[in-house]
């Protein structure tokens, strides 16, 4: 069975457009036009990214991402209106791992969704099991263990603290996190860095606000203490 | 008349009419006072000179006999009470008598009064004698056919009424300065408010929507205040409106839009398929959605300024690092980049909104500047530059504030970039930088070369540790 996409849209003629594009890609699409529909949906059948639109009547966009992130790990796309808004913030805290502002060209969407689905695949086979104190990361098996007990990430944070954990000590600029974890260039914009380490601080940190493991470098970036 | 009332200001104006209000008052006072005055005092002045007549009259009754020579009449005279303004006049039958002829004879006595005296009445007459006023006063003999006359001038009364008028027009005179002065004082008391309702519409003129005057303590100029407040509120309310007009109108725009893109591509990804008129109509469609869509893009850009919802997102930026990204990212990726420095040049800065600053001036030099020379960054005192030289015409002293306007692209942009651009570029330009406490503005080359110089300062912040 192909991949499959599950687009959120109220505004039918947007999700028709999005989806033939989307299908020309050889995606399988399925839509949605409510937050309501879009967790049916979700629970009939698991998509392998979701598209959402913030702007939702009903149960808005927010709330259908921090549904699905309760029961799933599935790579989600944000619509947003405008970029300079706290909506940017607000997805990627409800759980979205990138977000496009509209109007966007179906092309930049193809591209976010490979980006996510290579992601998603991403676990070379062979990589060595790495421990830093009470931090223990298995590549291989997709795993991270804090004090022995295994805790549940994202794909995308996964692959953060791989990236960081890959050079353990090393600085990297969010501008090199964006690339290597998220596909953008230079111009990639940093709040996906900042609210993803800040989810990965609560999942991995004993105490998120004093970070023992995942720690800023002011001006610079992040790094993972050895 | 009308017309030179209005030309005078209002001060002016007042200050007329209160010293017209002032004359007219102690004019009509003065005429009052003189008349009343006039009156009083000749009345006064008449009942003593009459008095002293009666006297007189009498003792010439007494003394007077048939046999009086003229001798004995002017002992007679002598024994009155006459003063120098009064003269004596006696008829015994046809002989009249004047112990001062020039003055007063009986050429001097009205017929009425001499036809009254002679029926044996005494009476009075004014009139006047030797140019000045005279009460004559006649009075019969009782036993003899005689008169007795006197003449009183009463000139002494003008004099004193000459003084009265001179102080009087003199009192009105001041009067009449005094109501100017106060009319010229109170103007000006009652217009201080409207230079501070001035200053609030300088400073609402000037875009600060939210200047309103402060309630004064005057009742009278309550209403002044209230309605300067509604009017300047409703300006307010409009310019907001319109504002948020246009920010709504472009947002419902990107509905369609996002329609109109996806299903191009998917046309565009079965493109061989068509005819090759179509693939032409596909062409135009496409590159005509893709304006459209920078055209909303700029306009939903901008309106953010307006309704003043645009944020700056900022964070550390190394700015020769950022050109070089901008232009490699920028649709014109073989764009010499210059510093003259090899520090890092760190600003505060918004990397979306500081890339379309660059793309914008990259696009400018493009379109009307026969292609850019180059961008230079440099370091300038607590600023940092980004310079873009272009070659072409270069922009004339007076459109060098207003290419910068909205949909205005100079008179080389009206010949030259017909149908191109959204007519925003450069009035987005200003407001990024501007979000970013910077400077934007277009000079001559300095190497005297042909073409426009647009030279961004921005702040810089010190470099972190």
């Amino acid at each position: 069975m192909g991949t499959r996409i599950l687009t959120v849209e109220d505004d039918e003629r947007i999700r028709t457009a999005v989806k033939l594009a989307l299908e020309d890609e050889g995606w399988d699409v399925e839509e949605a036009d409510s937050g309501e529909e879009a967790l049916n949906a979700f629970t009939r059948q698991a998509a392998d990214v979701v598209l959402i639109d913030i702007m939702l009547p009903g149960i808005d966009g927010f709330d259908v991402c921090r549904a699905i992130r309760r029961v799933s790990d599935v790579p989600i796309v944000m619509v947003t209106a405008r970029a300079d808004t706290h909506d940017v913030v607000a997805g990627l805290e409800a759980g979205a791992d990138d977000y496009l502002t509209k109007p966007f060209a179906p092309k930049e969407l193809s591209a976010r969704i490979r980006a996510l689905l290579r992601r998603a695949r991403t676990s070379e086979p062979g990589a060595p099991q790495m421990i830093f104190g009470d931090l223990e990361i298995v590549p291989d098996e997709g795993v991270v263990r804090v004090g022995g007990d295994e805790v549940h990430l994202t794909k995308t944070e996964f692959r953060l603290l791989v990236e960081l954990a890959s050079s353990p000590g090393r600085v990297f600029s969010r501008e090199v996190l964006l690339e290597r974890v998220w596909g953008y260039g230079y111009f990639g914009d940093g709040r996906l860095v900042d609210v993803h380490i800040r989810r990965l601080r609560t999942k991995v940190e004993s105490d998120a606000a004093n970070p023992r493991h995942v720690v800023t470098v002011r001006g610079l970036g992040y790094k993972l203490q050895t | 008349m009308r017309k030179v009332w209005r030309r005078l200001g209002l001060r002016a104006r007042i200050t007329l009419l209160f010293a017209l209000g002032g004359l007219l008052l102690s004019v009509t006072i003065a005429v009052a006072t003189l008349t009343l005055a006039r009156q009083n005092l000749l009345a006064d002045r008449e009942d003593r000179a009459f008095s002293v007549v009666i006297r007189n009259g009498d003792r010439v009754a007494q003394r007077l006999t048939e046999e009086t020579d003229a001798e004995e009449v002017g002992a007679i005279f002598d024994s009155l009470t006459i003063t120098e303004r009064s003269h004596p006049l006696l008829r015994v039958d046809d002989v009249w008598t004047a112990s001062n002829p020039q003055v007063f004879s009986n050429e001097n006595v009205p017929s009425v009064l001499v036809a009254a005296v002679e029926n044996g009445h005494a009476a009075r007459i004014r009139t006047r004698l030797d140019d000045k006023p005279a009460l004559i006063t006649g009075i019969p003999i009782p036993n003899l056919d005689a008169d007795y006359y006197e003449a009183a001038l009463v000139d002494d009364v003008e004099g004193a009424l000459n003084t009265l008028g001179i102080i009087v027009i003199g009192v009105a005179t001041a009067a009449t300065l005094l109501a100017a002065a106060i009319g010229s004082w109170a103007s000006r008391r009652a217009l201080t408010p409207l230079v501070e309702v001035r200053a609030a519409a300088e400073s609402l003129a000037a875009g600060e929507l939210d200047t309103r005057l402060d309630p004064p303590a005057d009742a009278d100029l309550a209403s002044l205040t209230a309605s300067f407040n509604g009017m300047a509120r409703s300006l307010e309310d409009r310019i907001e409106r319109d504002a948020r007009f246009a920010s709504e109108v472009s947002h419902e725009l990107r509905s369609p839009l996002m329609t109109l893109n996806a299903s191009a591509e998917v046309l565009n990804n079965s493109r061989d398929d068509l005819s090759e008129r179509n693939q032409t109509a596909l062409d135009l469609l496409t590159d005509d959605i893709g304006r459209f869509t920078d055209l909303v893009e700029d306009l939903l850009e901008i309106s953010r300024y307006d309704v003043g919802s645009a944020a700056l997102q900022a964070e550390p930026i190394d700015l020769v690092e950022f050109v070089r990204q901008a232009v490699a990212h920028g649709r014109y990726p073989d764009t010499s980049v210059n510093a003259e420095t090899l520090e890092y040049l760190v600003i505060e800065g918004d990397k979306r909104r500081l890339a379309q600053v660059v793309a914008n001036l990259l696009d400018n030099a493009a379109k009307y500047g026969e292609g850019h020379v180059g961008i230079e960054v440099r370091e300038r005192r607590d600023t940092v530059q980004m310079i873009i030289e272009d070659q072409g015409p270069g922009v004339p002293y007076e459109e060098r504030s207003v290419i910068f306007d909205r949909f205005s692209r100079g008179s080389a942009g009206g010949s030259r970039g017909q149908g191109t651009g959204s007519g925003l570029g450069l009035s987005l330009v200003t407001e990024h930088v501007g979000l970013h406490g910077g400077h934007v503005w277009v000079e001559d080359r300095p190497d005297g070369g042909q073409g426009a110089r647009f030279v961004v300062s921005l702040p810089k912040t010190d470099p972190i540790e």
